[in-house]
């Protein structure tokens, strides 16, 4: 076993870890985040996405220690300090941008880094950058809808 | 016990492997993980990623050189001249933006996959790899460093440290197109690399690479040959040959595609990219 550290959503943490232990599990099983899901468990459906030092990526296809020393944001670090819905979950909600919602922790940590580098994506930009995003309830018009509300767009410009 | 070693210095970790030659390096993980058929990571495993000498893409006497550690997001966000803007797109297509946030240049060239997006951009721009040992270094031209569907030169113990493009590559303007079976997030039937100088009208150097096609991505000299000297003009793509194009290569029939549609897919593709080019013929100039 070995010790690793890192800031998830704000605040330090240690753990020990094995060698082996993905990034997903530490969250998960370490330190109880259940809110970053496991989908595929192959990097390709996107449902365990959180940001790395502000970068998306798969926490299914990074080892915890790798994230030594880094900052860690996932799902339930992105409402806001009193608890309300950050501004994209309250447009994946009011767009009804979920059906079963397992994608959706992945689709609002994706959206978050699409808007931190793009803030007025057009509509192909968005279903562009949600490639490694998979809905398998086919909600994706919704998704795509809730993401231009959030960037403070008109959702209507979106295709029916 | 699972083992994984994460040095912060290339000499520890040359010195690792070293002593322990069954330690297989890990370079982001986006190939490995997917590969490995049982639960977790087997065995030992070294992570390159927090070595600074393998990081990010600078500015030599000689050109360019990319550490083996730079992610595809680095190469997209890096100041680098027209001539690397195939790699450059290439990298736009690599899985999704959270892949190329993890996945780097030399585990592409590593993984020596006969798809690896990375490998006929990389060939298009003359590479040579940097290989280190705690012996010492050594650099191989791409085209011998990788030898076979995920087979390369790497000697025990060796590493890819560093990819390296000379100057004079590094001219002209370049264009990176891609068939898959759906646009994202697929492993290419054909993908083709193009750089061109054209100095005077005329086309100065040709750079073409085919992927996909053969068990390692290759430079098509004859296509290359037939396009120097030629005017840029859209007349130019017409001068690449479909026999030209399949004599250099030997695609195989999978379930992507057969081998018949994979040559027709990289002669268009070539032709294609040709054609864009010399629309855009401004950007060439070296």
């Amino acid at each position: 076993m070995a010790q690793v550290s890192m800031t998830v959503n704000g605040k330090p943490v240690t753990g020990e870890v094995e060698g082996r232990t993905l990034l997903v599990d530490f969250l998960r099983n370490g330190l109880g985040l259940t809110g970053t899901h496991v989908g595929c468990d192959t990097s390709q459906c996107g449902a365990c996405v959180v940001h790395v030092d502000g970068r998306a990526v798969k926490s299914c296809t990074m080892l915890a220690l790798e994230a030594e020393g880094a900052e860690v944001k996932t799902i339930e670090g992105m409402a806001n300090p009193d608890g309300s819905l950050s501004v994209i979950q309250q447009a994946f909600q009011d767009h009804h941008g979920l059906q079963c919602g397992f994608c959706t922790p992945g689709m609002v940590m994706s959206a978050a880094a699409l808007l931190a580098e793009n803030p007025k994506p057009t509509e192909a930009e968005i279903r562009h950058y949600l490639d490694g995003n998979l809905c398998r309830c086919t909600g994706y018009h919704n998704i795509v809808k809730a993401i231009l509300a959030a960037s403070g767009q008109d959702v209507s410009i979106a295709a029916e | 016990m699972q083992e994984l070693f994460r040095p912060r210095d290339l000499s520890e970790a040359l010195a690792i492997l070293a002593a322990r030659s069954e330690v297989r390096p890990a370079a982001g993980c986006t190939d490995l993980f997917p590969a490995t058929a049982a639960p977790a990571l087997q065995g030992a495993h070294i992570d390159l990623t927090a070595l600074e000498e393998l990081s990010g893409i600078s500015r030599t006497p000689e050109g360019f050189r990319v550490g083996a550690a730079t992610t595809w997001r680095e190469a997209i966000e890096a100041d680098l001249p027209p001539a690397f803007e195939m790699l450059k797109e290439a990298a736009r297509e690599v899985g999704s933006p959270q892949i190329q946030n993890a996945g780097t240049i030399g585990g592409n060239l590593c993984n020596a996959s006969p798809a690896a997006d990375g490998v006929p951009c990389l060939l298009a721009l003359d590479a040579q790899v940097e290989l280190a040992s705690a012996e010492g270094r050594r650099m191989l031209p791409l085209g011998k460093f990788i030898t076979g569907p995920r087979q390369t030169a790497l000697g025990p113990g060796e590493l890819l440290v560093a990819v390296h493009v000379p100057g004079e590559a590094a001219r002209g303007a370049s264009r990176f197109l891609k068939l898959g079976a759906r646009r994202y997030l697929v492993i290419s039937i054909a993908m083709v690399a193009v750089r061109l100088v054209v100095e005077e009208g005329r086309v100065a150097s040709a750079a073409v690479a085919v992927g996909a096609c053969s068990p390692v991505a290759r430079r098509l000299e004859a296509v290359e040959a037939a396009l120097v000297g030629a005017e840029a003009t859209p007349a130019l793509a017409a001068r690449v040959r479909a026999a030209d194009v399949a004599a250099a290569l030997s695609p195989i029939d999978d379930v992507r595609a057969d081998a018949g549609y994979r040559l027709e897919a990289a002669a268009v593709l070539v032709r294609r990219a040709v054609s864009e080019l010399v629309t855009h013929a401004g950007e060439c100039a070296a």
